[in-house]
C-alpha cells in the first residue's frame, strides 16, 4: 500500500514534535520553580545585612529594628564571635539552648561550610567579630564539601548537549524498532485488503497482535470468493445454456431452409408457391440471424467470447462486410453505397475483425429489416487524430427523436435488471454496442442527412 | 463457361441425421451433382470412402462414433481430396481447428442451398482446375495452366502477378472481390499500400482480355470496393 510510507512520515513528525515540546516544557517548568523558591530571598545576602547592621556602643552590640524584625519573621537568629577571644559576645534571643559559646579555628569553619547541630548557619563580617545567622533545621539545605574538577565545569555545556543528543538519537531508535515492528505485522493486512478490494483470494496468517482482524479478512475473502464463483457459475450456466438451445436449433432449421430454398426455385411450382416458400427462406434466415446473436450477445455479456485484439486497417473490415453483402443479396432493393473518400486507403485501430465486421453487418442488417419497402445504404470510413468513425446511414423510414433517444439510452432486455414488459430494440444493436464497447468505442445514433437512420461508431485509433 | 466436368466428381457425405443426408443430397444431385454417396457414421464413412475414392468429403463435425476431425485425418490417410465441413458448431476455435487440420472450408447450419452450393463449386474449381483449361470469358479465353490469355486467335502471355489475380478473380467468378484481399492474392500478408499498384495491373489484365479496355465486360470495376470477373454462361 502506498500510504505506508505516508505513515511513517507521519510517525516521525509526531515524535519530532512531541520530543521538542517536551523539552520546552520541562525547562520552563524548572526555570519558574527555580525563580519561585530562590529569587526573592538569600540567606548569605542577610547574613552580610545583619553583620553590617550589627553596631558597637558603649552599652554593647545592638542592631537595628527592621533586621531584628525580619529575623523574628524568618524564625531564625544571630549572634557575633569576638576576632580576638573567639567567644560569643553578643547574641539574639531564642538561640537553641545546645549552641556553643566558645568556637575554635576549625569550628568556624566547620560552622560557615555547614551546620551548628543541624541548624544551617550563614556568616557576614561585621565590625571586630563574625556574625552567624542560624535558622531552623527544615529551612534550608547546604552543600557543605561543593567543589568541582575544573574541566568538568568547562566542559559541562558541551557534555549537556551531547548528552541531550545521544538521548534524542536513542529515542528515534527505540521509535523506528517499535513502528517498523508494528508496521511489518499491519502490512499484511493492508496487503490482504488490497486483494480483497482486486477480488483475488486472502489467506493471510492468523497469529500475531492482529490475529484477529487477520482472521475476519480470510472469512470476508472467503464469502467474496463463493459468491464471484457462484455468480460465475450462474452465468456460464446461462451462457452455456443458449448456447445449447442455439446449437439445437441450427439441425432443424437447415432442414426448413434447405427445402424451402429448393422449393423457392422449383421450377415445377406455380409463382405464388414459390413466393411462399421465399417468406419461408426469409423467416428463418431471421431465426438465423436471431440464433446467432443470441449467442453471440450472451457470451459477450458474460464474458466468454474474448476479444482478440490486433492492428486491422478498418478501411479494409468494412469494404469486406459491404462487398459480403453484395455477393449474397442479389437483391436490388437495399443498394449499398461507399461514400468513404478515395484519399483514406487504409485507418488502423486496434480491433478484433470478426468481430467488428459483425457490428458493421449488425448495422446494415438493421437498415434492411426496418425499411420493407427497400431504401439505399449509405457506408463509409472516416478518422480524425484520434479516432476512426465508421458511419452506416440510410434514406429508408428513420425513426422518431424519441425512438432514437430510447435507443441510445435504454437497456437491453437481456441485460436490463428490471422487470419490463416493454418491446425493446433488437439484439443486433445490443451486440453492436458491446463490440464497441469492448473496443473502448462509443456508437451514436441519430437521423440521417440522407433521410432514414444513422449509427456512428467512434473507435480510438 | 462450362462447368460440367465438376459435377462428375465423387462426393462423400457424412451426417448422422438422416432427414439432413436427404436434403443435403437432394441440394447436391437436384444441382446435377451425379456420384454422391452417405454416411452415417466413422465406420460406414471409411467404408465408403475405401470403396467410392471420393474426390470431395463434406463431413458433419459431432458424429455417433467420433468426430468429423478424427474423421477427416483418417480420410486424408486415403487420398488428398478436400474436406468441407457442415455443422451445427459455429464456435470459432471449432473454425480454426478446422482449418488448422487442413479443412478446405466450414459451413455453419442453418445454411441456404445456394450458400452450399457456391461453397461446393468454390472447393471443386480451386482444386481441379487442371482438368478444365480455358475459361470463356465474353471478349476472350484465360488458360490458366499455360498462364495465357486467347483474344482473335492470339496467345497473350499473363505475368505472374495477372494470374494470382486472375485466379482469385475467377475462385469468386460472378461476385466482388475487395481490393483488400486481391492485393493479399498478388503481394500476400502485408498487403497495405499497393492500391495503385493493383489499378495499374488491372488496367493491364484489361488490355489482355477486353475488347475495349475502357468499357471493360469481364473485369468489372465496384467503385471503392473493388473487381468482378464476369464468366460466360454464369
Amino acid at each position: 500500500m502506498k500510504s505506508i510510507p505516508k505513515l511513517i512520515r507521519r510517525f516521525v513528525g509526531i515524535m519530532t514534535l512531541s520530543t521538542i515540546l517536551l523539552i520546552i516544557l520541562n525547562l520552563t517548568f524548572f526555570a519558574v520553580v527555580f525563580v519561585r523558591n530562590t529569587s526573592t530571598f538569600s540567606p548569605w545576602d542577610m547574613a552580610e545585612h545583619a553583620a553590617a547592621a550589627l553596631q558597637l556602643t558603649d552599652g554593647g552590640y545592638s542592631i537595628s529594628d527592621d533586621v531584628s524584625a525580619k529575623l523574628k519573621e524568618e524564625n531564625a537568629w544571630a549572634f557575633l564571635i569576638d576576632n580576638d577571644t573567639r567567644q560569643v559576645v553578643w547574641q539574639t534571643d531564642h538561640l537553641p539552648d545546645n549552641i556553643p559559646t566558645q568556637y575554635t579555628l576549625p569550628d568556624i569553619a566547620e560552622l560557615t561550610r555547614g551546620y551548628i547541630d543541624g541548624y544551617p548557619t550563614f556568616t557576614g563580617e561585621a565590625q571586630n567579630g563574625l556574625l552567624v545567622l542560624g535558622f531552623p533545621k527544615d529551612r534550608f539545605w547546604k552543600h557543605t564539601r561543593a567543589s568541582w574538577d575544573y574541566h568538568f565545569i568547562a566542559n559541562l555545556p558541551k557534555n549537556t548537549m551531547i548528552i541531550l543528543a545521544v538521548n534524542i538519537v536513542l529515542i528515534f531508535f527505540i521509535y523506528a524498532a517499535v513502528d517498523s515492528k508494528l508496521l511489518r505485522s499491519i502490512r499484511p493486512l493492508t496487503n490482504g485488503i488490497q486483494n480483497l478490494s482486486d477480488g483475488s483470494p486472502v489467506r493471510m496468517k492468523e497469529k500475531g497482535v492482529f490475529s484477529e482482524i487477520a482472521e475476519k479478512i480470510n472469512k470476508t475473502s472467503e464469502i467474496l470468493q463463493m459468491q464471484a464463483e457462484q455468480l460465475r457459475k450462474k452465468e456460464t450456466a446461462r451462457a452455456n445454456w443458449i448456447a445449447g438451445v442455439s446449437h439445437d436449433i441450427r439441425t432443424p432449421l437447415s432442414m426448413i431452409m434447405g427445402y424451402a430454398g429448393q422449393l423457392e426455385n422449383s421450377e415445377n411450382l406455380s409463382e405464388i408457391e414459390r413466393k411462399k416458400a421465399a417468406v419461408i427462406v426469409k423467416q428463418s434466415s431471421r431465426m438465423k440471424d436471431l440464433i446467432n446473436n443470441l449467442n453471440l450477445a450472451s457470451k459477450l455479456e458474460y464474458d466468454m467470447q474474448p476479444l482478440t485484439m490486433k492492428q486491422e486497417n478498418a478501411v479494409s473490415i468494412v469494404r469486406q462486410v459491404i462487398v459480403d453483402f453484395m455477393n449474397t443479396n442479389i437483391d436490388d432493393k437495399f443498394p449499398i453505397e461507399w461514400k468513404t473518400a478515395d484519399t483514406l486507403s487504409a485507418c488502423y485501430i486496434n480491433a478484433d475483425k470478426d468481430l467488428l465486421k459483425r457490428a458493421v453487418s449488425n448495422l446494415i442488417q438493421n437498415s434492411i429489416n426496418h425499411n420493407e419497402n427497400g431504401c439505399v445504404i449509405y457506408v463509409s470510413v472516416d478518422e480524425d487524430n484520434n479516432t476512426c468513425k465508421i458511419l452506416i446511414e440510410d434514406n429508408g423510414a428513420g425513426a422518431s427523436g424519441e425512438q432514437i433517444d430510447r435507443l441510445n439510452n435504454t437497456p437491453h432486455y437481456m441485460i436490463c435488471d428490471t422487470n419490463t414488459a416493454e418491446q425493446r430494440h433488437g439484439l443486433g444493436l445490443l451486440i453492436v454496442k458491446q463490440i464497441i464497447k469492448g473496443h473502448n468505442g462509443d456508437i451514436l445514433i441519430g437521423r440521417s442527412e440522407y433521410g432514414g437512420f444513422k449509427v456512428v461508431l467512434n473507435i480510438p485509433k | 463457361m462450362n462447368e460440367d466436368y465438376l459435377l462428375n466428381k465423387r462426393i462423400l457425405l457424412v451426417d448422422d441425421e438422416q432427414e439432413l443426408l436427404d436434403m443435403v443430397l437432394s441440394i447436391l444431385t437436384e444441382y446435377g451433382f451425379q456420384n454422391v454417396k452417405t454416411a452415417k457414421n466413422v465406420k460406414e464413412a471409411l467404408e465408403q470412402a475405401e470403396k467410392s475414392r471420393p474426390e470431395l468429403a463434406i463431413l458433419d463435425v459431432m458424429l455417433p462414433d467420433g468426430n468429423g476431425f478424427e474423421l477427416m485425418e483418417h480420410l486424408r490417410k486415403g487420398g488428398d481430396y478436400p474436406i468441407l465441413f457442415l455443422t451445427a458448431r459455429g464456435e470459432d476455435n471449432d473454425k480454426f481447428k478446422g482449418f488448422g487440420l487442413g479443412a478446405d472450408d466450414y459451413i455453419v447450419k442453418p445454411f441456404l442451398p445456394k450458400e452450399l452450393l457456391f461453397r461446393v463449386m468454390a472447393i471443386l474449381r480451386r482444386s481441379y482446375k487442371d482438368e478444365n483449361p480455358l475459361v470463356c470469358l465474353h471478349d476472350s479465353q484465360i488458360d490458366f495452366s499455360r498462364a495465357e490469355i486467347i483474344k482473335n486467335n492470339e496467345h497473350i502471355p499473363l505475368t505472374a502477378k495477372e494470374h494470382d489475380l486472375l485466379s482469385a478473380l475467377y475462385r469468386n467468378a460472378g461476385r466482388i472481390v475487395t481490393i483488400d484481399a486481391l492485393c493479399e492474392a498478388a503481394w500476400g500478408d502485408n498487403p497495405y499500400g499497393y492500391e495503385n499498384s493493383l489499378m495499374a495491373h488491372i488496367r493491364r489484365i484489361r488490355e489482355k482480355i477486353e475488347q475495349n479496355p475502357s468499357h471493360p465486360v469481364s473485369l468489372v470495376t465496384v467503385k471503392g470496393l473493388g473487381y468482378k470477373l464476369m464468366i460466360k454462361g454464369k
